[in-house]
């Protein structure tokens, strides 16, 4: 007996990506666009969208059963830095991830190390995002990466080696970038250049070695000029792209996008991911107009840490010339103690369906870790959103439009938020010669937080203040309790 | 009709009070230990029970909806941590903790301590808040205070604050006013306030002033005592209990409900509580351990891979995280209150079906493979209601 079904395509193992919509007219370079990439396994991602970024193999404050149940989150961005620290105790022991055992659920090393839910798009790179500066230079075949347990050097046979391993998803090879001089600023001419040849002998070592094919390949794109990687960038379309090797770009700046879109167009084929850390959503805005796919965003860690709901859609509503709204509400501001209303008023996520402000402006106060986890699954689902926001805008030709109009009704910056973030870890800053004599310190002393409020153990001097308590020996009291 | 029936085929027993049903479902034929069944405002809860303690209104990093999941129906808010954080006028203004936490099963408070001035001031607190069950205020000393006067005094003291608490309460019908037994380790005051409260006909009775570091030769006496002149239709609570040991041998002696930090504490700190004691995930030994926890534990963490809600967290990936990644201390947090609340729902069952000795000695066995070094306390305690652990 059989059923007659549709000629079913066999199932690919490769990744695909499809340009469904463009708002490319005639005469312009790069522009925005809706398209789908699809992994094996996985749950396809509608683009423009963004990945989340995990900090040792998680997302912040969200355990896997809320992301699964909670976040629309379909990637996930996970740095090898996070998991090859030499253990102090054990200094020859491997990192556990390469040998952690893999199950239907958890198709692949990193899946089942990191208990991550198996629909979501893993996505591999060296180094965490924001990654911290390291004073040690790369060398000509191995870049500097910071651990918990300290600087150390990871060759590029390594990492092919440890992306063999674990088979994520998609992989981001080895860049050779500056991460030692102050944010913001450009590398030298000379610099430039080096950057430009040793990515690019990295990226034919990785070509020409056997890789796992369930992994695709993100090139990096550098933050350099693009007169200095002209040459890098067109063997990556000249060799890569024919050979089916290449499957996306990692952009560094997508301020680069118009460039490639005229030199090398033939790399816009490709899905462009993001990896600029933008600030606010006008420059999300931006690359998109350009014509990046996927962004992954520190920034929604980032914001939720500093206590501040995000409060922005896309089209933004209709103004009437009223002054910009904030991108973001700071629930740490006393304002906020009662007011039992959601932290926005069109999110349909969990935090705002059962939860009210004075409830997340309270778990600040008290520095409950449950106001953090809120945060990022509000923080989350309204990216969602806006993704889906500006892909329907995308399809129906008025994205440049409200992109204007956005600009116009939302503040350009986030707000710094006046609350006090989750303690740093020794992973996630090097702190700066002077900064700990010069009162800088990243975190106030443990001890304050445990004088302010652990538990129900609370130290606090006993002020029963009942008469007769006073009259007979309360200090009594205090000195028995302290046996 | 098929209610009635069921009704007559059991031997359950119920008393009710304004805002309370007890029904007790099960008596172990040779200790104290009891199953009932505890309705209160909220829905109803099963004891034997351990209940989490979210104190400043919130588990831990844990979702409410999370806290559901691990069977929790009961959890404690700390009256004096609300007081200051987010405060009663807050309290009031959002309409009690249950809407302010998003919780929609019970909660128990306690009565603010000795930080708050007067009963009054308690009950005033305790209403604000809604919780299901209130707790008098009592003045406490350590069990261990040497003045037997002083202890007698605040003995004395925290009946007559009892009824100050009973003429200040605003809303027996809709909460729960339940006393609190003092008397320290003196076993004779210990029986003279359990009369004195009882008389008072509180829904429930809480044994205190106990886990403050008396040998636990003398807190189980003191359970024992305590739990042999209470009314057999009221709830028992013995405050500040969390470690396993004490839970299942406070069981055995015939108390019904327990609190503490510690579960939820020492999962922040790495630990993991199992049936063969607490692991320190922290240890290098876990940082290639690929294994649940918790071999066989149900919890969500730990739950073979394919079962429905299974995470798959294996040692390693906590190992990895914890001290961190708060993730890690959620996870943890998560198994520590599923391996308690199992532990009680274990205990109810064996109650039930009469098998209360064997599930102990199991237990213990679990903890002391080696049958030698269990702690005399718990041998003594448990010879007293009839279990001989050292026997085979």
């Amino acid at each position: 007996m059989t059923v007659d079904t549709e000629p079913q395509e066999p199932e690919s193992t490769a990744m695909r990506f499809e340009v469904v919509s463009s708002a490319l007219k005639e005469g312009t370079a790069a522009a925005a666009r809706v398209g789908r990439l699809a992994l094996p396994g996985r749950r396809p991602i509608d683009t423009p969208n963004f990945i989340a970024v995990t900090s040792r193999g998680t997302l912040p404050h969200v355990t896997p059963d809320n992301i699964s149940k909670h976040l629309q989150v379909s990637g996930a961005y996970f740095s090898l830095e996070d998991f090859v620290e030499k253990s102090q105790q054990n200094l020859s022991r491997p990192p556990p991830i390469f040998s952690a055992p893999t199950s239907t659920n958890h198709p692949t090393p990193l899946y089942s190390f990191t208990g991550t839910p198996s629909h979501i798009t893993t996505i591999l790179a060296a180094r965490r995002l924001p990654a911290v500066p390291s004073p040690i230079g790369n060398s000509t075949k191995s870049i500097s990466v910071f651990t918990n347990t300290g600087f150390q050097n990871l060759s590029t046979t390594d990492y092919l080696s440890a992306a063999s391993t674990l088979e994520p998803d998609i992989t981001i090879p080895l860049a050779d970038l500056t991460n030692n001089s102050p944010p913001g600023t450009s590398p030298t001419s000379k610099r430039a250049l080096r950057m430009a040849e040793r990515t690019d002998e990295w990226i034919a070592d990785w070509f020409s070695s056997p890789l796992s094919t369930s992994t695709s390949t993100f090139a990096p794109v550098l933050p350099i000029p693009y007169p200095i990687q002209w040459e890098y960038l067109s063997r990556l379309a000249e060799d890569y792209i024919p050979s089916s090797q290449l499957s996306g770009l990692a952009v560094h700046d997508p301020d680069i996008i118009p460039d490639l879109a005229t030199h090398q167009p033939s790399l816009l084929s490709l899905p462009l991911l993001s990896l600029s850390n933008p600030s606010n959503p006008h420059l999300i805005l931006r690359h998109i107009a350009h014509g990046t796919d996927l962004f992954a965003l520190p920034l929604i860690n980032a914001v939720s840490d500093a206590g501040l709901a995000l409060n922005f859609t896309f089209p933004a509503p209709p103004s009437s010339g009223s002054p910009p709204l904030p991108l973001a509400v700071d629930l740490s501001l006393p304002s906020f103690s009662t007011s039992v209303t959601p932290l926005s008023k069109s999110c349909t996520c969990y935090a705002c369906k059962s939860h009210h402000k004075s409830y997340i402006h309270h778990l600040l106060q008290a520095r409950e870790m449950l106001g953090w986890t809120l945060l990022q699954i509000h923080n989350h689902a309204t990216m969602s959103a806006f993704f889906g926001g500006i892909q329907r805008s995308i399809k129906d030709a008025t994205f440049e439009d409200e992109r204007l109009s956005f600009s116009r009704a939302y503040d350009s910056e986030m707000p710094a938020g006046v609350g006090e973030r989750p303690r740093m870890r020794g992973y996630q800053y090097k702190s700066q010669g002077g900064e700990e004599n010069a009162g800088k310190k990243k975190n106030k002393p443990a001890w304050q937080k445990e004088l302010a409020v652990e538990d129900d153990k609370v130290e606090v001097p006993e002020t029963d203040g009942g008469r007769e308590l006073q009259e007979k020996g309360v200090g009594e009291v205090v000195k028995g309790s302290g046996r | 009709m098929w209610a009635t029936a069921r009704r007559m085929a059991s031997t359950t027993r119920s008393a009710s009070s304004a805002a309370l049903t007890f029904e007790l479902v099960g008596k172990c034929s040779t200790t104290r230990a009891r199953a009932s069944i505890l309705t209160l405002p909220h829905g109803q809860v099963n004891l034997p029970i351990f209940m989490p303690v979210a104190t400043q209104a919130s588990l831990k990093g844990l979702t409410p909806e999370q806290l559901e999941a691990t069977g929790c129906r009961l959890c404690l808010n700390n009256t004096y941590h609300l007081g200051l954080k987010p405060g009663q006028e807050v309290l009031d203004a959002v309409g009690g903790a249950h809407k302010f936490q998003g919780w929609n099963h019970n909660l128990l408070t306690d009565s603010g301590g000795p930080m708050l001035l007067t009963p009054e001031h308690s009950m005033s607190l305790q209403n604000s808040i809604g919780s299901d069950i209130m707790m008098q205020l009592d003045d406490v000393l350590v069990t261990t205070h040497p003045d037997k006067a002083r202890m007698r005094e605040a003995m004395e003291r925290s009946v007559r604050w009892l009824d100050r608490c009973i003429a200040a309460h605003k809303y027996p019908e809709r909460q729960n006013l339940f006393c609190i037994i003092q008397g320290g380790l003196d076993l004779e005051m210990r029986r003279e306030c359990c009369r004195e409260m009882v008389a008072r006909d509180t829904p429930g009775i809480a044994i205190g002033g106990l886990s403050g570091g008396e040998a636990k030769d003398d807190f189980c006496k003191v359970v024992a005592t305590c739990t042999e002149q209470l009314p057999e239709l009221k709830p028992r609570y013995v405050m500040g209990i969390g470690y396993p040991e004490d839970l299942v041998v406070s069981v055995a002696l015939g108390a019904d409900m327990f609190d503490c930090v510690w579960p939820t504490r020492t999962a922040r700190f790495g630990n993991a509580i199992t049936k063969h004691g607490v692991l320190n995930m922290k240890r290098e030994l876990y940082a290639a351990d690929f294994g649940p926890i918790e071999e066989g534990c149900g919890c969500q963490c730990c739950r073979p891979v394919g079962q429905e809600g299974s995470l798959g967290i294996t040692r390693a990936f906590i190992h990895h995280n914890a001290a961190k990644e708060t993730v890690a201390a959620h996870l943890l947090t998560l198994h520590n209150v599923w391996y308690q609340l199992d532990l009680m729902r274990q205990a109810r069952e064996a109650i039930i079906a009469d098998q209360f000795p064997a599930f102990v000695k199991k237990f213990f066995v679990g903890l002391y493979p080696d049958g030698q070094n269990y702690p005399s306390w718990a041998v003594n305690a448990l010879r007293g209601v009839g279990i001989e652990l050292l026997g085979r």
